[in-house]
């Protein structure tokens, strides 16, 4: 039974704010009981051979972003799996957020109810939507503001996109002040933008000769 | 691309559930940090069975979402079903609990 620890995400990237969480991987030879799944991303040797095989957008995270922190047997597991294979899903990924974002607009239009936890998948939704084109685009990218990180620019402040971010963290992690009414309408003054931003893309990419995937 | 949305679709159903109280703060998601800070807000009992419910459903979309990647395997559906009947569960905790604390703080959206 091995078990490797790493740090990965914002902390590596020097992306500190108060706001900062760390992000942990226990990578284990064998699924093991004890450790903390609110502290750990908790992945055995398994599944995360099956993520570089897939190519898939974490395991190019951690590729890319991860430090090791301890291991039980001298090895760097992370490291020695190398390069993962090419991402190959970037339309149907960037399809699965611009959904996300679209029914989460729509149901924040339609309720004030949750409105906070709508903003939350907005983000995530942005986000991961331009961490999935940047790879495609072989311009990895896995920044809290890797929108603003595109060739093509965002088309909202960064002052507006952090009342997303705002969002997120009390959606994931409960801490934080609650947004205002007025933080909430100046989120749904910029949504329109975003959609049209993801449009825009997502024709760009198919448009640069890339396979639908 | 199915399982991903459906799980988010499904918090939001039970956040959507919870938050017809008018609370002091409305619940802003389903991991342990925002629960914690709803409870804390909302001076409510941790063993409150409505609490508990949203725990128990959480853990199992918590799950879920580890698997995200996973094939649809019997665990993964039968672990669907349990989010689907957990979902029932919290809105009947809701509904008991609005009545207790009077219609009158309950949103109709």
């Amino acid at each position: 039974m091995s078990t490797h620890l790493y740090a990965f995400g914002s902390i590596c990237r020097g992306e500190i704010d108060a706001s900062s969480d760390i992000d942990l991987l226990a990578c284990l030879s064998a699924p093991k009981a004890g450790i903390n799944p609110d502290r750990f991303s908790i992945y055995t040797h398994t599944r995360l051979r099956e993520l570089w095989q897939q190519g898939n957008p974490f395991a190019w995270h951690l590729h890319l972003e991860s430090r090791i922190l301890f291991s039980s047997d001298g090895e760097d597991f992370v490291g020695e799996l190398g390069r993962p294979n090419n991402y190959t899903h970037t339309a149907s990924d960037c399809e699965k957020f611009r959904l996300l974002f679209s029914d989460s607009l729509t149901a924040l239009r339609e309720s004030s109810n949750s409105r906070t936890f709508n903003l939350s998948c907005m983000f995530l939704a942005t986000r991961n939507f331009a961490t999935c084109f940047a790879l495609g685009e072989g311009k990895p990218t896995f920044s809290r503001y890797s929108p603003f990180e595109l060739d093509s620019k965002f088309p909202i402040s960064r002052e507006d996109f952090e009342i997303f971010a705002r969002a997120r963290i009390l959606s994931t992690r409960g801490y934080g002040p609650n947004l205002t009414d007025q933080d909430i309408e100046r989120a749904m003054s910029s949504s329109p933008s975003i959609v049209l931003w993801m449009k825009r893309l997502a024709l760009e990419y198919l448009s640069m000769g890339y396979c639908s995937d | 691309m199915i399982e991903f949305n459906n799980r988010i679709a499904a918090q939001r159903l039970i956040l959507k559930a919870v938050n017809r109280i008018v609370w002091d703060e409305e619940l802003f998601g389903l991991s342990k940090g925002a629960i914690d800070r709803w409870v804390s807000k909302n001076a409510l009992r941790d063993d409150l069975e409505l609490v508990l419910r949203i725990e128990r459903a959480a853990e199992k979309l918590f799950f879920l979402s580890n698997k995200s990647q996973e094939q649809v395997t019997e665990e993964y559906q039968r672990l669907s079903a349990d989010v689907a009947e957990l979902t029932r569960s919290v809105e009947a905790s809701v509904a008991q609990y609005a009545k207790h604390i009077g219609m009158g703080k309950v949103c109709s959206n």
